[in-house]
């Protein structure tokens, strides 16, 4: 539980961190509040009655008495229980619990004799039944959520303490134990007729004394919007964020080999390897998915294969790693190999006559110039795997908090209704992408700035021992190494984006 | 002279903090791979009567609401069983994704032919088949709204430009809400798939992938109408119902339910079944959804 609490309020900190780095948080807050508040606003438009918050309980000003334990069953069913046939059965609240039934014409309001004189309540009184009807039309509105309401419905109660009566041919029993310590509202019929459809809907709540609860007012502004993070499962954020780092690891060792791989192949076999190691990017992702499903899943013989041999990749974590892999390569590949192309070629032929290595001329010369584009492709993959939805969901599914990544996310939980949570989490997306492109240039107006500078100051600032500046070169950008080869400066390949 | 050296200096802090943020995220995911590899792998309590089991369904869209409900309440009286993120799609998607190799415990789906489907796939055991629950397919509207319809063929009058309808082949309320439109004449297929729509009314379906998304997109308003089961109002806020298709235009709508062919735990499956079907608790809860348990 404490466990449970402590990761919440880290989760909550965390994204209250990243939503403060946007001026736009407090409108936000204010979106979520407003919805919040719809609710309230509509139930406070019943004027004296006031209903709890997860709309079970009502009780009104100059009325003793009050409802709790409310339900509204929009249907009910004909199905027997231990080979009894009970007709078409309501559940109801328990044994004194208030019954209502809405048929065409008339509403039934069934009130035990003996609850009516424990409350002494005289249900013929038209003030009584005025405030009961009242209560139960608060509540039937708060939970109708798009059904037909009583009042809509407005037609007249009939109030009862008769546990038997009959409706147009039908029977109607009311507080009947079908099983123990559960009872229910029962219709039938003697002849074969249907009594599934006499019924449009029955409610059911408790009559308890007014002053037995008390209902808080609904949480506001700031408080709402603590208990709106509070309550939002922050597991996409995770998934996302382990999928995309996994997928990175490969994509960075990939894309750099293939873009390596690519410059030594001669024309013809590049421009096909090319278009191969490209072809992600220019493919809509449920290709991909498809073409992935296709491989793993279970219906070819390649997939049957893996899946014999232990292998099963589709609809699992693995699988959102494989398929953010495929769509993030692309574009680590070709920054990467954009920036290795632009390297002048007799710079490293140059290294080749001091009689360096290829292994060595790649890892001390190549990277290192080829470093800023290197780490913009790296961020934009990383960027692209984190959004990546359509292959993900074709062959990774959605399941919480091992495939549901944050795109996913927000498809399903605009799908579900919960229109708020996916509002959430598209401001994250929102967030993360905005960070991701302004980091991308920072990076490239800084290296270009520096580039400029160091060109002007080449000549004073140049340290003496070209070895000590190496280790410089090793992790930063290309032109301080113009200063160790004895080239021309190399032209422009770092700032492609 | 001083000017390239703070440069020079800042760039190196720049190009320093990039080195730490590039370790960091690899360094991090080890820690994400045991984090994510401790928590699945936690042994839970054992005792010796009840081992532990953790069933996945598949269940159809519109069940999105009350189904958490009632595991939710089987788990409190069984606490060995829990539930793995449940997957609500349409039936036609879920039968696709078992065929296609997905592991599940139960299936539930939205009527009677992707049910057999499932069963000629040989991804259930027709065995523990068994009819779930009825529902009534009904045309909501925006809340609200003041659109009125008296009839099924009134869904074809020129004030209504779009009507969101799921896909027959993937989405059951689709193809029931299709044969109810071939008895007014607006669909040429009485089976309720492979049809046209009647020219004319074809460019306003907007046709949907789930149940779900053809309320969504009528609770925002982007379609004037949409074909849903009852159930679908109690669970989205912005619909209200405007018609209620007449039963006999469509097949009766059933939610069967079986237990999938290679779950692990079958047993443990099919009595989650009976508990949905005959459990008092459950039943409340399906009640209040507008699923009527069937016969």
């Amino acid at each position: 539980m404490t466990h449970s609490a402590v990761y919440r309020i880290v989760n909550a900190l965390l994204f209250v961190l990243l939503l403060g780095s946007v001026p736009a948080l407090p409108q936000a807050a204010l979106a979520v509040e407003q919805t919040q508040q719809e609710g309230a606003e509509q139930q406070a438009a019943d004027e004296a009655v006031s209903v709890s918050q997860n709309n079970d309980a009502a009780k009104m000003a100059g009325f003793d008495s009050a409802l709790s334990a409310f339900a509204r069953y929009n249907s009910g069913t004909g199905r027997s229980v231990g080979g009894v046939d009970y007709g078409y059965r309501y559940p109801l609240a328990g044994a004194d619990a208030l019954a209502v039934l809405a048929v065409e014409g008339l509403t039934y309001v069934y009130v035990p004799d003996h609850i009516a004189a424990q409350f002494h309540l005289d249900i013929r009184d038209s003030q009584v039944q005025a405030h009961v009807a009242q209560l139960l039309e608060a509540l039937d509105v708060a939970v109708s959520n798009g059904g037909t309401t009583l009042l809509q419905l407005a037609q007249p109660y009939a109030f009862t303490s008769e546990s038997r009566l009959n409706h147009d041919g039908f029977a109607i029993e009311f507080g009947v134990e079908v099983e123990p310590g559960y009872f229910y509202t029962l219709i039938s019929s003697s002849d074969s007729s249907d009594p599934s459809h006499v019924a449009y809907f029955a409610e059911t709540a408790l009559l308890v004394p007014a002053d037995s609860f008390t209902i808080d007012a609904a949480p506001e502004g700031l408080e709402a919007f603590w208990n709106f993070l509070g309550g939002i499962d922050y597991r996409p954020f995770w998934v996302s964020l382990r999928t995309s780092a996994v997928a990175l690891i490969f994509v960075f060792i990939l894309g750099l080999g293939a873009a390596r791989l690519s410059l030594r192949m001669n024309n013809r076999v590049k421009d096909v390897l090319d278009s191969v190691f490209t072809i992600p990017m220019v493919l809509p992702p449920t290709v991909c998915g498809f073409l992935l499903l296709v491989a793993f899943g279970n219906s070819t013989a390649f997939g049957r294969w893996l899946i014999d041999h232990g292998i099963e990749l589709v609809f699992t974590w693995p699988a959102a790693v494989i398929a953010a892999i495929v769509v993030a390569f692309p574009l680590m590949y070709r920054t990467t190999r954009g920036a290795f192309e632009a390297q002048d070629s007799d710079m490293l032929d140059a290294a080749r006559t001091l009689g360096w290595s290829e292994g060595r001329i790649f890892f001390r010369l190549m990277l290192p110039l080829a470093w800023p584009s290197i780490a913009a492709g790296t961020v934009l993959a990383f960027a692209r795997a984190m959004g990546e939805f359509g292959a993900t969901l074709f062959v990774a599914g959605n399941y919480a908090g091992v495939t549901q990544t944050m795109p996913i996310a927000i498809y399903f939980q605009w799908m579900g209704g919960r229109t708020d949570i996916a509002t959430f989490w598209v401001f994250v997306v929102v967030v993360i992408s905005f960070i991701v492109i302004l980091f991308i240039n920072l990076y490239a107006s800084h290296t270009q700035r520096f580039r400029k500078g160091s060109g002007s100051g080449a000549a004073t600032d140049a340290p003496s021992d070209p070895s000590a500046n190496q280790a410089t070169n090793a992790v930063s950008n290309g032109s301080s190494a113009s200063q160790t080869m004895p080239v021309a400066p190399v032209p422009t390949q770092t700032d492609t984006l | 002279m001083l000017k390239p050296i703070s440069q020079e200096s800042s760039a190196h802090r720049f190009h320093v903090l990039a080195v730490i943020l590039s370790l960091l995220l690899v360094l991090s995911v080890p820690t994400f791979l045991v984090a994510c590899g401790s928590q699945p792998t936690t042994p839970t309590p054992q005792t010796p009567s009840a081992v532990a089991v953790e069933l996945q369904i598949f269940a159809a869209n519109s069940l999105e609401k009350a189904l958490p409900e009632v595991q939710a309440i089987y788990t409190q009286q069984n606490s060995n069983v829990t539930f793995a993120d449940t997957q609500f799609k349409g039936s036609g998607d879920l039968v696709s994704q078992l065929q296609g190799g997905a592991s599940a415990d139960i299936l539930i789906t939205a009527s009677a032919s992707t049910m057999d489907n499932a069963d000629s796939n040989g991804s259930i055991d027709a065995s523990t088949r068994v009819n779930m629950f009825n529902n009534d397919l009904i045309i909501v509207k925006p809340k609200g709204s003041s659109t009125k319809i008296d009839s099924l063929a009134a869904v074809n009058a020129p004030e209504f430009s779009r009507v969101a309808i799921g896909d027959p082949d993937a989405v059951p309320a689709g193809s029931y809400a299709n044969q109810s439109l071939s008895t007014v004449g607006l669909y040429s297929d009485s089976s309720g798939k492979g049809g046209e729509y009647l020219e004319g009314f074809g460019d306003k379906v907007v046709v949907q992938s789930s149940v779900g998304n053809v309320a969504k997109t009528v609770s925002t308003g982007d379609c004037q109408l949409g074909f849903v089961y009852t159930s679908d109002l109690y669970r989205y806020d912005g619909i209200e119902s405007a018609f209620t298709v007449p039963a006999d235009t469509h097949k009766a709508i059933v939610y069967p339910g079986a237990v999938v062919k290679t779950s692990k735990q079958a047993t443990e499956a099919a009595k989650f079944l009976d508990f949905c079907l005959n459990d008092p608790e459950a039943l409340k809860v399906w009640s209040e959804y507008g699923f009527e348990v069937a016969k």
